[in-house]
């Protein structure tokens, strides 16, 4: 038996409630929650798709750290689990919180390969090597789970900072050898709520269930558009 | 509340997304909405893993690809369409790298292949085992470039509004504050996966519960082949989570007992990458003659890697490997993989022509709830993510013609009432005393029994009866939660009754086939039976229960022969 | 979660430790370098028996105890302050551990000698 205590929200007020879970080896947080839905209180809602660790839904607060849910195995944390929602995220209900910020910040970095050569009818195959791919390829392994912006401590206060993953996801791809767009790119990332808001807490790097390490991303975008506003100034 | 688009996607993975970049594409004049109960990269498709098939090198040919597909199908799937997707493959994956798909690479920059099961060329083209989740952030990313191009996340589809034979819309429960909307539209296409749900033991997401095709089937639209359901060799134990049949591909060995690679004796050409209703097939029979090794969780068969080395296993399969270590605490690069098979694909689907197009006008399917079909009554791996970019595009580009010459659909204020009061009064208002959730632990469970790789006719005549009393059963359900804002339950609750009339039509036509094809084995009728069935089921909804018709296999080039691997 | 989250000390790593310390620190030092120049403007006697009385006062066994931490503060925010510069280049990222290490033991070697000094200079 393992004692799950969930900080819950129903919309109007907060409580803490807890339920009793019958333990296996290898069942996983998100396994105890399911049991919970489907045999003690079904209004309990959290978010989960894939359990596998690749869609990026489960996210939570578990025993004080941000994790997934689907692979984090009940017995290897004890017999208690403390279960809240995201931190730095609006709650809307028990463990859901609100992505649409979130998804907003990695839309505005335009996470997409800018290049005015190729043709949507006529695709070519561009080449890249396996270490040009290296260069970026940890980066693209972010499943956008929210556990990095939850334990930021710039986030924490500044809504409008962009956040680890959303820096990540535009270092990502100015690192990408196919692509032409960098400029664009330093641009929304030297605005006042891009690199320069991170202080280096690298808690991101940390949490992160899939080692994208975010803050390596940050730092390593702030230096890239360091070195293009130096360059137009020079120019200048 | 009521929007308006001109066209409406329902689901937003592989196939939604191709659809609306393809839509897009063809005018920016077009509104397109994309809605999906999930956000876009939530979705199933992010758990492929293995590779998407494409002829992109010499050597290799579209007519080899496409034998190697029917051969697969059991001579199923429908000729015409198969040759006209295995020539689109190429392009998508080409348009997929221009926009930016972290492709595996060969040493001189080129975009590199595998071998996969039943294919004779090394034809999948990967990124290394997270093949569908690269596709999906692409897909998603380069969404975000398409102004006209609107994404509603978390809309949960409770019905598609048809008047005159022709698509009005549909309407969805905004789950964020449980209101329902209403969509009308000009043109609506269904991408909404499969349903894998029905079974317990699975590599589904916890969302794929067949919803788009539940609400085309009980609205007149026919479902096609749903009697065929794949089960994939590998499914890890005791999750089912997938470990890509790349594993064999990239030259990985499956054991018995004896420690002996079992699959001479039923394949002995291509071994492990046999196709996957073979090999599922001959891993059953292994673990029900005794020859399968004990485990907690039953017998089991081995997927030993270890040969492959540390090394390959991180480059090519690090997934795999993070995954047996997280969920069965197994390093492959030290221990063989404890598999058994596992439910993972839905052959079967709305039936479409090559167009995409339904019985109904301005109503389109692409990606796995559609069945085209060019997976027949067996898919190759590989297929499933290059069927869902080329039909997707189809279904995109279709459907933006269409709706560049058809007029808006309306939602009557009728119907936003009545459904409104299905969903609100006569479901979450309504009293009962069955839950939900213990009807879903016994359908997953007589699906798992009944309908598992090897089926007779007793087992599914109990299913079919099993089926049926949940349904009655289904009648008398309470929802406990019964609030608005985000009332998963109230979700949950109109799933597993979709997911009830699916599992009506799988076991009925399971059990109508008389014969064995591909993944739908019989004992009783354990050979191929051309004479009789080489043909599609169609199952048509009436309230007594699915009514089905048959209709003619399209055949171009290739009779059907004995199949032999 | 507003300021609080740079305070949120429970189950985060060493890295949120430096941070926290970093943010109290900084808040410590502005502090003094505001009374600091406030006391220093406020001094307008030409024969400087003010600032000797306040010399007096604070550089004794008493006020040792201040001096020490605000020489605490000064040492740990510039030492940790240089390897954040550090890595705010993009340098060394991957021996993060180790250059966090290497700083916290500088910081306390640097203050233990400081305050060695000060110990010294205030009369043993």
């Amino acid at each position: 038996m393992a004692e799950f205590k969930i900080r819950r929200f129903d919309g109007k007020k907060s409580f803490w409630q807890t339920f009793e879970v019958p333990a296996k080896k290898g069942m996983t947080v998100l396994e105890g929650l399911y049991y919970i839905k489907e045999n003690l209180d079904s209004s309990l809602a959290f978010r989960a798709s894939c359990r596998m660790g690749i869609c990026g839904s489960c996210a939570m607060k578990i025993n004080g750290k941000p994790r997934l849910a689907c692979e984090t195995q009940i017995l290897f944390l004890g017999d208690k689990i403390t279960v809240e929602p995201l931190d730095n995220f609006r709650v809307i209900k028990d463990l859901i919180t609100d992505f649409e910020g979130f998804f907003a910040k990695h839309k505005a970095v335009k996470p997409y390969l800018i290049r005015e050569d190729v043709k949507y009818e006529e695709p070519k195959e561009l080449l890249q090597t396996p270490e040009e791919l290296n260069e970026y390829y940890v980066f693209t392994l972010c499943i956008k789970c929210g556990a990095c912006y939850s334990v930021c401590p710039a986030a924490a206060t500044l809504d409008g900072y962009l956040g680890p993953a959303a820096m990540a996801a535009a270092y990502r791809f100015c690192a990408d050898s196919r692509d032409k767009g960098n400029e664009e790119r330093y641009e929304i990332a030297s605005s006042s709520n891009g690199v320069w808001r991170c202080h280096l807490a690298m808690e991101c790097s940390e949490v992160c269930p899939k080692n994208v390490e975010p803050a390596k991303a940050v730092q390593m975008l702030r230096r890239k558009t360091a070195f293009s506003i130096l360059k137009s100034i020079l120019r200048w | 509340m009521k929007v308006q688009h001109d066209i409406v996607i329902v689901g937003a993975g592989l196939a939604g997304m191709r659809a609306a970049i393809a839509a897009a594409e063809k005018s920016d004049e077009l509104s397109i909405a994309i809605i999906a109960k999930t956000y876009p990269i939530r979705c199933h498709s992010v758990c492929a893993e293995g590779g998407t098939a494409a002829v992109l090198r010499e050597g290799d040919s579209f007519d080899l690809h496409a034998w190697d597909t029917v051969k697969g199908s059991d001579f199923l799937a429908d000729q015409d369409a198969v040759e006209f997707f295995v020539r689109e493959c190429p392009k998508e994956i080409l348009r997929l790298d221009n926009w930016g798909c972290p492709w595996s690479r060969n040493e001189d920059g080129t975009i590199a292949q595998r071998p996969f099961g039943g294919h004779s060329f090394n034809r999948a083209t990967f990124a290394k085992d997270r093949t569908g989740f690269h596709e999906v952030h692409t897909l998603y990313e380069r969404m975000l470039m398409y102004d006209n191009i609107e994404i509603y996340p978390e809309y949960f589809i409770t019905n598609l509004v048809i008047e005159e034979n022709a698509v009005q819309g549909v309407s969805a429960i905004e789950l964020k504050t449980g209101n329902l909307v209403f969509f009308e539209a000009k043109a609506v296409i269904f991408a909404t996966g499969g349903a894998g749900r029905l079974y317990g033991f699975t590599t589904y997401s916890h969302q794929v519960t067949g919803d788009g095709l539940a609400i085309a089937y009980r609205n007149g639209i026919p479902l096609k082949d749903m009697e065929f359901f794949q089960f994939h060799p590998t499914g890890l134990i005791p999750s089912g989570i997938l470990m890509t049949e790349g594993c064999r591909g990239e030259g990985g060995y499956l054991l018995n007992k004896d420690g002996e690679r079992f699959m001479k004796r039923y394949a002995p050409e291509k071994m492990e990458i046999a196709p996957r209703d073979v090999v599922s097939r001959a891993m059953w029979t292994e673990i029900i003659e005794g020859r399968g090794l004990e485990g907690e969780y039953g017998p089991y068969i081995a997927l030993d890697l270890r040969h492959l080395g540390e090394e390959k296993i991180e480059e090519r399969l690090p997934l795999i490997r993070d995954a047996a270590i997280k969920f069965a605490g197994v390093d492959p690069v030290e221990e063989p993989i404890p598999v058994k098979p596992v439910a993972h694909y839905t052959m079967g689907g709305i039936h479409t022509n090559v167009r995409c197009e339904t019985t109904v006008k301005g109503f389109f399917a692409a990606g796995e709830c559609a069945c085209v079909s060019i997976h027949g009554a067996n898919r190759l791996g590989s297929n499933s993510t290059a069927e869902c970019l080329v039909f997707g595009r189809v279904a995109g580009e279709v459907a933006a013609e269409y709706a560049m010459n058809a007029k808006q659909g309306r939602i009557s204020e009728e119907f936003m009432k009545e459904e409104e009061s299905r969903i609100y009064d006569g479901l979450l208002g309504k009293n009962g005393d069955e839950s939900p959730y213990e009807i879903k632990k016994e359908l997953n469970e007589t699906m798992d029994k009944n309908m598992w790789i090897f089926r007779e006719e007793n087992g599914l005549k109990e299913a079919v009866k099993k089926i049926q009393e949940l349904k009655e059963r289904y009648k008398n359900v309470e929802i406990n939660d019964k609030t608005r804002g985000f009332n998963t339950d109230l979700m949950m609750a109109i799933e597993i009754g979709y997911m009830l009339d699916l599992a009506e039509v799988v076991a009925i036509g399971a059990l109508k086939r008389q014969e064995s094809r591909g993944a739908h084995y019989r004992l009783d009728y354990p050979k191929r039976d051309d004479e009789n069935w080489l043909k599609h089921t169609l199952a048509y909804y009436t309230p007594e229960g699915p009514r089905f018709d048959y209709i003619p296999v399209t055949i171009t080039k290739w009779e059907p022969v004995e199949r032999k691997y | 979660m507003g300021v609080s989250g740079w305070f949120k000390l429970g189950g985060r790593s060493i890295f949120s430790w430096a941070f926290t310390f970093q943010r109290l620190t900084g808040i410590v030092l502005l502090i003094y370098l505001c009374m600091h120049l406030t006391y220093l403007t406020t001094l307008l006697d030409k024969t400087g028996a003010t600032y000797e009385s306040m010399i007096a006062l604070t550089v004794s066994k008493q006020f040792l105890i201040f001096d020490v931490l605000l020489v605490l503060c000064g040492v740990f925010h510039g030492i940790n302050g240089f390897r954040i510069i550090l890595h705010e280049f993009g340098i060394a990222y991957e021996y993060r551990k180790p250059l966090l290490a290497v700083a916290l033991v500088l910081a306390l070697a640097v203050w233990l000698y400081a305050s060695y000094v000060m110990y010294y200079l205030t009369g043993g």
